[in-house]
């Protein structure tokens, strides 16, 4: 510190003394301000420290400098050594600071002097350097220029090529859009490979994938119709689209048919059937293709004849496995159940048939049974037309072997009744195919065909039975007068028939219907034995005059009439019976009355009596004469006592008590009518009879016809 | 639908199945059979039903476990003059319904009843089914109209007694409330499934009055084997059929 403040107070000294130069009057006053002034202020303690420290050094690291500006100032030694003096020792405290008193000015200037010519030294080299930067810097103007000039030709010329980059990326971006809508365009409007495949290819199994493919060929053409039927009219577009659209559809068409074929040939053979969702669709589909439908069911139609057909030769003669259902042709000695399981037979094929048919065409069961009316409409739908068609071709194949047996079997039968029997059922099962399959299935026809020939082996069959009954004839020596054997035969089968009628009759069916059902075998059956009955009676009544025909006809036209009686159907034929009966009560009533009458004698008066014409007195006429009278009146008299009155012996023979009693009273009213007609006749004046009241009363009934009616125990009235 | 304990989809149209079984429905003329068919295949009561006239054809797929059987039901006229056509009928028959009318004794036993064949009517149609039809044959005698418990003139213990004695099922249903319609039908096939499953019955085979249908086929196809699986876990988890008219004793389950 005090090495440092002494120089300062040195330098203000030296100051000091060139003011007191300067201004010498207010040299007092300014050496006081001056002396005043503190010199602790940071300026002039960093110079002084600058100070300080440019000898401190110029005492330790640069003496070797400082000895050698020394040297070169020429005759300055003493400062040299006063400078080299504290370079090594510093003898006494405050040295250098005297010599730096001493010399400051000079070593300030020799230290400018060096830093000068250092300056310059160093400036030189800079100089250089920069002459040199500038050779480069114009060099490098030139490049820049050169760059720039290029830059701007660039510039120039990617300029049209920017431009051309802009139009292209709005041309792609148009491009794009192009892109997209004609890739919407296609995917709706056009088919993508797997679509294609999945119609064309055969290893696309047809099933959801394919008729999924269909679907959209159809969908695409549809649009397309629609576009093309827009103001533009058909474009090229357009038309491409539906022309390859129609190829591939073709193809897939072909394709369903192909398929449908092949599986219709499958199942064509199985015996049980059954409709795939994938079957059903195609057949579906493939109705728009009629052609190739028609071409795959008539396939169909043909392997369904042949295995149908098939099983049934099956279960005709060979029955199931191990022989078990038994076959049908082991029953054909029992011809109802022989042809009985034949149709029942192809009445359950129809019904699979149908069930199979409807499923393949859809059509949705309208649950009605099998066997129940079936209403054939008007116009049916094209479905059932088909349906109708293949049911018709397949159970139609069966017809050929069905016909033959039951033929055979027809032909065989002996029985008119067994006959009958299967009329009836070949009936029934007509009935049922009618409703079922129709009226003009080939079944239904053959079925028709049957009935009628087994009609015919049947009217054949009883009409020989009924002429057999009129060449049989009568037994001569029989005396009886009941019905025949034949008759009774022959009844006993018309009772069966009828009863088989009976059972065949529907419920709803009206009586005239059953009326008219029964009509012909009535003609055939009962007029015969009728005739039989009458004509052979007559024969035998030629021969045996003693026979009682009226009696023996009666009894068997009662026993015919019983007969029919509990069938309802058969009222024609009762009716008839009923009439040639009433008249023949009426012959046998005024034969029986004859009879009586001449057994009783009063038979000729009788005759007189109604004959007499008033042309001479009765009593005149030789029968009539009194005498003859009294004869016959006594004769009266005595057959009233007799059993005759109440019980005849002739008509006792009528197997019917009923028409025993009619016909008798019937004959004793009438003898009463006569007896009363004679009295009246012989109390007539004109008749002159004496005492006519005598000759009357002179028997009984005593001219009393009253009384006769008590004793016949019949009323006037005829009751 | 009283009975619904069975899952059943009769109006599904298209009908895939596992076995086809041919079923008649016997008994006397009056006894409902008709009606019965008709409540099982259209699940409502027939009206004014006619004497059937020969015989009718129905079908129906039932559901059982896991299998699909297609029914072909043959309804037969019950009066005596069809007998004759209807008895063609049961060849080949797997199934029979027998009904009876349980208001009427008189239909089913003869006119002087002693205690052996106090069910002389019925016994007559089950021999007539059990030399007709497939060897075997499963019968299920049902008592219709149970609805009218107070005409009631046939016990039910008299009739499960019977059906006991002639190895058939035995139940009672009426086709007028519908109450018990379908199990008859599923009994019968429950009860051919398991002759099937127990090797007694081939449904290869014809006659037997069951064939496989095209989910069954395609079924032994694809494994060697058919396997009724469904079936065994049926008998863990029993089929819930009313229980009352079960007949003990009778062999099915």
């Amino acid at each position: 510190m005090s090495l440092s403040q002494t120089p300062s107070s040195s330098s203000v000294n030296e100051r000091k003394t060139s003011w007191t130069f300067q201004a010498r009057n207010p040299v007092s006053l300014r050496l006081y301000k001056v002396l005043g002034t503190t010199f602790d202020d940071e300026a002039t303690r960093e110079s002084l420290a600058t100070l300080s420290e440019l000898y401190a050094k110029s005492v330790t690291a640069k003496g070797k400098e400082t000895q050698r500006i020394d040297t070169e100032e020429d005759g300055d030694d003493e400062t040299s050594a006063k400078v080299d003096g504290p370079f090594f020792v510093e003898g006494v405290p405050g040295e250098s600071a005297a010599r730096a008193r001493k010399n400051l000015r000079r070593d300030m200037e020799m230290k400018l002097t060096e830093g000068s010519q250092h300056f310059l030294k160093v400036l030189s080299e800079v100089d250089e350097k920069l002459v040199a930067l500038q050779t480069h810097v114009a060099a490098m103007r030139t490049s820049c220029d050169e760059a720039e000039k290029q830059l701007q030709l660039t510039d120039e010329a990617s300029k049209s090529l920017l431009e051309r980059a802009g139009n292209l990326r709005e041309e792609r971006q148009e491009v794009e859009v192009k892109k997209s809508i004609v890739s919407l365009f296609l995917s709706r409007f056009t088919l993508n490979e797997e679509e294609t495949e999945a119609m064309v290819s055969r290893d696309v199994p047809v099933g959801k994938r394919f008729f999924d493919a269909m679907d959209k060929t159809e969908r695409i053409r549809e649009d397309c119709r629609v576009l093309m039927a827009g103001e533009e009219g058909p474009t090229k577009a357009g038309l491409d689209i539906m022309t390859s659209t129609s190829s591939h559809l073709e193809q897939s068409y072909e394709k369903i048919f192909r398929w449908c074929s092949h599986e219709f040939l499958q199942i064509g053979r199985d015996s049980q059937l059954e409709v795939s969702v994938t079957m059903r669709e195609a057949v579906r589909r493939l109705r728009k293709r009629p052609e190739l439908l028609t071409e795959a069911l008539t396939s169909l139609s043909q392997t369904r004849q042949n295995t149908l057909q098939t099983s049934f030769l099956n279960a005709l003669t060979r029955g199931g496995p191990s022989g078990l259902p038994r076959p049908i042709e082991l029953h054909a000695h029992d011809p109802m159940r022989y042809i009985g399981d034949m149709l029942a037979w192809v009445h359950q094929a129809i019904a699979a048939e149908r069930e199979f048919l409807e499923g393949l065409f859809g059509l949705k069961s309208d649950r009605r049974m099998v066997g129940s009316v079936r209403a054939f409409g008007e116009k049916p739908s094209e479905e059932e037309e088909w349906i109708r068609e293949l049911m018709d071709l397949a159970v139609g194949r069966l017809c050929v072997p069905m016909k033959i047996r039951v033929q055979q079997t027809i032909k065989s039968q002996e029985s008119s009744i067994t006959s009958y029997r299967i009329v009836n059922l070949l009936q029934f099962y007509l009935h049922t195919m009618q409703n079922t399959i129709g009226k003009d299935a080939i079944l239904s026809k053959a079925l028709e065909e049957l009935t009628e020939m087994a009609y015919k082996s049947f009217y054949d069959s009883i009409e020989a039975q009924c002429r057999g009954l009129l060449r049989a004839g009568l037994e001569l020596d029989d005396s009886s007068v009941t019905p025949p054997i034949p008759i009774l035969d022959h009844a006993q089968v018309l009772r069966e028939i009828m009863s088989v009628y009976q059972s065949s009759i529907l419920e709803d069916a009206s009586t005239s219907d059953q009326i008219a059902g029964f009509r012909k075998i009535a003609d055939v059956m009962v007029n015969p034995a009728v005739e039989m009955c009458i004509i052979s009676a007559e024969e035998k009544k030629k021969v045996r005059h003693k026979w009682d025909m009226e009696v023996f006809v009666l009894n068997c036209l009662t026993y015919l009439l019983s007969v029919l009686e509990p069938f309802d159907f058969t009222s024609e034929a009762q009716k008839s019976i009923q009439g040639i009966l009433d008249t023949r009560v009426e012959q046998l009533t005024d034969d029986h009355y004859h009879n009586i009458m001449v057994d009783a004698g009063l038979d000729e008066v009788a005759t007189t009596c109604e004959k007499h014409d008033n042309s001479e007195p009765l009593s005149h006429i030789p029968s009539t004469e009194p005498s003859q009278l009294q004869i016959a009146l006594g004769n009266f008299s005595q057959w009233l006592s007799g059993p005759e009155v109440v019980h005849s012996t002739r008509l006792s023979s009528l197997s019917l008590q009923r028409l025993h009693n009619k016909i008798h009273h019937t004959a004793l009213t009438r003898m009463a009518k006569a007896y009363e007609m004679i009295c009246e006749q012989v109390r007539r004046k004109e008749n002159r009879y004496e005492a006519a009241s005598t000759l009357l009363g002179s028997e009984r009934p005593f001219g009393q016809v009253a009384l006769l009616w008590q004793i016949f125990g019949l009323r006037e009235d005829g009751l | 639908m009283p009975f619904n304990d069975y899952e059943t989809d009769a109006t599904e149209l298209l009908e895939t199945y596992d076995f086809l079984m041919k079923y008649i429905v016997i008994g006397e003329a009056g006894t409902g059979k008709s009606c019965l068919l008709h409540h099982f295949t259209h699940n409502s009561f027939k009206d004014h039903s006619q004497h059937t006239i020969g015989v009718e054809f129905s079908s129906r797929t039932i559901r059982l476990g896991e299998k699909r059987i297609k029914l072909q039901l043959w309804d037969t006229a019950g009066q005596e003059r069809f007998r004759s056509v209807t008895r063609s009928y049961y060849r080949g028959a797997a199934g029979a319904i027998l009904v009876y009318d349980i208001t009427k004794l008189s239909l089913i036993a003869s006119s002087f009843p002693s205690s052996r064949e106090s069910f002389q009517k019925l016994s007559r149609w089950l021999a007539d089914a059990r030399a007709l039809a497939s060897s075997h044959l499963v019968v299920v005698l049902v008592g219709n109209k149970s609805d009218r418990e107070e005409e009631r003139e046939v016990e039910w213990a008299e009739a499960s007694r019977w059906a006991a004695e002639n190895d058939v099922h035995f139940l009672e249903a009426s086709s007028l409330t519908g109450d018990n319609v379908e199990a008859p039908f599923m009994l019968a096939a429950r009860s051919i499934l398991l002759s099937i499953e127990s090797g007694a019955l081939d449904p290869e085979k014809a006659g037997s009055g069951v064939s496989y249908g095209d989910r069954a086929l395609r079924r032994v196809n694809s494994s060697s084997r058919l396997s009724f699986g469904s079936l065994s876990r049926g008998q863990r988890r029993p089929v819930k059929l009313k229980v009352k008219n079960w007949v003990p004793g009778s062999q099915c389950c």
